[in-house]
């Protein structure tokens, strides 16, 4: 994962340079602190994205003479389809309305959220999916 | 002699086609509970459309009440409100999310992989784009009206003193979910491109488009959360008395430090997918592959990564910004745009051209975009932006560049992709009836507008005044808007007629020359993208599958 | 032999509709010759006005030859480069390092060009001298206006239906001093080819130097609410005893002192 990570590094190499040059040529602290928080942003993705590669060592996509079959058969569990992220958004835009209008509003939003988020959550350990 | 005659593609494993038709209910919780990318994606785009055609519609109200002075039928607080939301709805709740909805459905396809890396939550993305955008436009509803402050919302304009009543509070909230929506989608993307592509598919022979869809998103990481918290922050302002955008603590420009800070690389953000659209069609319709495929990705890089550090050019006349810094890191970030100009023209020049409707779309782009870009240049020059910031000049520019790459690249991607979403194709002589009158009607509206600016019409103005000499110049924006509006209508009817009755498509590529994945599976394809992948030793897969003796050193 | 003649007939409609286009856009832009270079600029009226003046007609020449050149090269590639018939596979170049590079670096110098020219007028245009001959506070509220000349301490103020008039004397510098007690406004004077942002807790200034004489129209260009496009003013250049004349009459009107949004002034005229 080096060029995804990279990509990132550079970023933060980049950005935090910038974040100096822009603070010696105008003083401004706004600009001088969003930039420097960009590069620290880039910096924790660069650095994990980096450090998994690391760990996890070449990948078939990352090389060039790969062949399809190379590819793990069991790829993985891709949910088939979820009634939950209706509820989930709907929490949340309620909670977002009730901000602006009514406290009450407020509590259902965030009730609802928290109730959608554990459905979401534990959506394939219940039920017809318990191992 | 069109590229629909040549050597069609057929694939083994086209997809059989249901005989029974579905129950109306039972399509619509397919839907609403789906976590196929490809549906996903379809939902953005349709929803994109209806935002896009809502706000096209204020536009056209007010093109109408601009084309002669007096005020006919909008009284300065309404027309406020709609330049405020045909803004807010174009850039918010039309572009954005049509760059999610392209890049939902193709990326996973160009990457060789059977969907997203958090299905549920590219669902999740999409109701918050939803709703957030309901609230937005509910404000219309509110006894005060939608928000009038304008789409950047600058303080202290929009806090609770100077814009009072629920529409900018909506406003606010609306596009805080919205955009957290956004930072979600772009989550995914990143981690589907990160970890799901198809073995031997490198990250340099991933499409171009899924290029553009991973630094698209990675400008989203890093925008979309100085945005989220200026409108919180800005919304506790007005709900609950804080001070922090208050004129006396300098709020009016640490507002537009952090509202620009986010804008620019929005723009960049509303750019980026639809180049990428471009440079998948270009090679289709030259049969030649994008030329200069790396200096397009380090151009890329270097735009994405620029966009961050130019934002003041937003601010030159505050006198709050350093011209120098910012002028010279604008000037800057037009070298690699050009860059990737002079790419695409390489990528036709040798080529063997034919123009169907996504072809004459692209170019469409490229005339209209290069003048944008070149107006951009002269924007960024501080001695003339102080004469033309705020005016229609600016308007102009901004049309120019945005609607040129947004739409005329989005059409370009509709008319291209349409088989592959839908197994049919639509009208490819109504498609050059639609780029024509569009065409057409956008430069009649905007071209002139340049002048209009420079002359002394401000922005965001509802009227001028007989005497300044606007009103010919007005006149004819206003006509070339009713043909731009009208052109819309001849591609709804294009679907329209094609929906039931054109042919189904039986080949994997129905135009032959097809490069990316997406072309190496049925037209649509199955619920996990691929029965079986190609080998992938090029950055056009599916090409030099279908086309063999085309091979050479790979 | 058809289909050439067919592409012809077809290219012929491509440059009749592009000559069209091109004449739509002469005649409503004005068929005077250096209207692509002016763009619709108006006449400045100011010395400094002369300098973006030029500025921004060399920069237009540039983008034209540019893009003359880019618009030039695509419509090219769509002629000669179109299928034809019995058209195989085109070469399948994939780049060409020398070209690459050519449209790297040419672009990059006409940038660097700009660049110089744009840090060297955009420093003399916001220079400040030390002691300017006039110093007026422009307070913009909503809706209007109020210009207070700080040296005869006399005041102008206007409404959205009755705009402001500013005098001015012609060849001398005047700076102008701007703050607002609300929201952002702008002050712009198309003829001065300048505007610089009224921005309420800052004290935004710029200096210019008329040198027309004549009655010129002034206009708020930052959104500011319900009546921002009523928020106009008119400006008037005229010689030193017209100037005085109208100070005089606004004494006499009884608009002495000063209409400001409440920052301090010393004595010389410079505020802190």
């Amino acid at each position: 994962m080096k060029i995804e990570g990279g990509l990132f590094a550079g970023g933060a190499v980049f950005y935090i340079a910038i974040s100096i040059i822009y603070s010696v040529v105008s003083g401004d602290v706004v600009g001088t602190t969003v930039l420097a928080l960009n590069g620290g942003l880039a910096l924790i993705i660069g650095f994990y994205v980096l450090f998994t590669g690391k760990r996890i060592g070449s990948r078939p996509e990352d090389r060039l003479d790969a062949n399809i079959d190379e590819a793990d058969p069991n790829y993985g569990f891709f949910s088939p389809h979820s009634w939950w992220p209706l509820p989930v958004a709907a929490g949340a835009a309620i909670t977002f309305v009730g901000l602006v209008f009514a406290t009450w509003l407020m509590v259902i939003g965030v009730t609802v959220l928290l109730v959608a988020v554990f459905g979401w959550l534990f959506e394939y350990y219940r039920g017809d999916f318990v191992s | 002699m069109t590229i629909l005659n040549e050597r069609p593609i057929t694939s083994e494993y086209a997809a059989p086609r249901a005989v029974r038709k579905e129950r109306l209910g039972r399509t619509i919780v397919k839907w609403i509970t789906s976590t196929d990318h490809k549906t996903i994606g379809y939902m953005y785009l349709i929803t994109s459309m209806v935002f896009f055609s809502i706000a096209g519609v204020m536009a056209l109200l007010m093109r109408a009440e601009l084309a002669r002075p007096g005020l006919q039928f909008l009284n300065n607080e309404q027309y406020n409100q709609m330049f405020t939301m045909h803004g807010t709805i174009m850039l918010f709740l039309f572009a954005t999310p049509l760059f999610v909805g392209f890049t939902n459905i193709l990326m996973p396809l160009h990457i060789g992989s059977p969907d997203v890396a958090f299905p549920r939550l590219n669902m999740l993305g999409y109701w918050m784009f939803l709703f957030g955008g309901m609230i937005v436009c509910a404000g219309f509803f509110t006894p005060g009206g939608a928000a009038s402050f304008g789409w950047f919302a600058y303080a202290p304009l929009s806090n609770a003193v100077n814009s009072p009543g629920a529409g900018g509070d909506m406003w606010l909230l609306g596009l805080a979910l919205g955009g957290l929506g956004t930072i979600l989608g772009a989550v995914n993307f990143v981690t589907t491109i990160f970890c799901m592509r198809a073995p031997g598919m490198t990250m340099f022979r991933m499409s171009i488009f899924s290029w553009n869809a991973l630094l698209t998103s990675i400008l989203v990481l890093m925008a979309f959360p100085v945005l989220a918290a200026a409108l919180i922050v800005l919304e506790v302002d007005r709900k609950f008395g804080s001070v922090v955008f208050e004129a006396a603590n300098g709020g009016a420009v640490l507002w537009q430090h952090l509202f620009w800070f986010f804008g620019h690389p929005e723009v960049y953000i509303l750019a980026l997918p639809f180049f990428g659209i471009v440079s998948e069609i270009l090679p289709v319709f030259s049969r030649k592959p994008i030329f200069g495929y790396k200096g397009l990705v380090f151009a890329t890089i270097a735009i994405a990564g620029l966009s961050m550090a130019v934002w003041a050019h937003h601010m030159y006349v505050t006198g709050a910004v350093s011209l120098p810094f910012f002028s010279t890191m604008t000037m800057l970030i037009a070298v690699p745009t050009g860059v990737k100009f002079f790419n695409w023209l390489g990528t036709m020049w040798g080529g063997s051209l034919s123009f169907e409707s996504p072809m004459l779309w692209a170019i469409g782009f490229l005339v209209t975009f290069l003048f944008g870009g070149l107006t951009g240049v002269l924007l960024a020059m501080p001695p003339l932006d102080f004469h033309v910031s705020d005016t229609y000049f600016v308007v102009a520019h901004f049309h120019y560049v945005v609607f040129g790459t947004v739409v005329f690249a989005m059409f370009a991607g509709f008319y291209f992709w349409w088989p592959k979403f839908t197994g049919r194709m639509l009208d490819d002589r109504l498609g050059k009836l639609h780029f024509w009158l569009a065409f057409v009607g956008f430069h009649t509206t905007f071209l002139i507008q340049h002048w209009l600016g420079v002359m002394g019409m401000p922005r965001r103005y509802v009227d001028y005044l007989d005497s300044d000499g606007f009103t010919d110049l007005n006149m004819i924006s206003t006509v070339g808007s009713f043909i731009l509006g009208a052109s819309t209508l001849v591609f709804f009817y294009n679907i329209y007629k094609t929906y039931r009755t054109a042919p189904l498509v039986t080949v994997d590529d129905p135009w032959g020359w097809g490069g990316s994945l997406e072309w190496a599976t049925s037209c649509p394809p199955p619920r996990h993208n691929f029965h079986t992948l190609p080998r992938i030793r090029s950055e056009r897969p599916a090409f030099d599958l279908h086309h063999p003796e085309a091979a050479d050193s790979h | 032999m058809l289909t050439t003649r067919v592409s012809a007939k077809r290219t012929k409609r491509a440059f009749h509709a592009a000559a069209l286009a091109v004449g739509v856009v002469l005649t409503t832009a004005g068929c005077s010759g250096d209207s692509f270079l002016r763009m619709g600029m108006p006449t400045p009226i100011t010395e400094e006005g002369s300098i973006i003046e030029s500025l921004w007609t060399n920069s237009w020449l540039t983008a034209w030859i540019v893009g003359a050149l880019v618009w030039g090269l695509l419509i090219y590639a769509i002629i000669r480069y179109r299928r034809r018939p019995g058209d195989g596979l085109p070469e399948q170049t994939k780049y060409n390092m020398p070209i690459e590079i050519l449209y790297t670096v040419a672009p990059l110098v006409i940038v660097l060009v700009l660049t110089f020219f744009t840090w060297r007028d955009q420093a003399e245009l916001t220079e400040l001298t030390d002691r300017p001959t006039h110093t007026v506070g422009v307070v913009g509220f909503r809706w209007s206006w109020t210009f207070n000349y700080f040296e005869e301490d006399v005041y102008e103020i206007g409404t959205p239906g009755t705009r402001p008039v500013l005098y001015l004397p012609v060849d001398e510098t005047v700076r102008f001093e701007l703050t607002s007690p609300d929201v952002i406004h702008s002050f712009w004077v198309p003829a001065f080819l300048h505007k610089m942002d009224v921005i309420p807790g800052r004290n935004n200034k710029f200096e210019v130097t008329p040198n027309t004489l004549g009655t010129f129209a002034g206009k708020c260009t930052e959104l500011c609410g319900a009546d921002h496009a009523r928020m106009l003013f008119d400006v008037k250049i005229v010689s030193r005893s017209e100037y005085e004349a109208h100070m005089q009459k606004l004494r006499d009107a009884g608009q002495t002192g000063r209409l400001d949004s409440g920052r301090s002034v010393d004595a010389a005229g410079v505020t802190s």
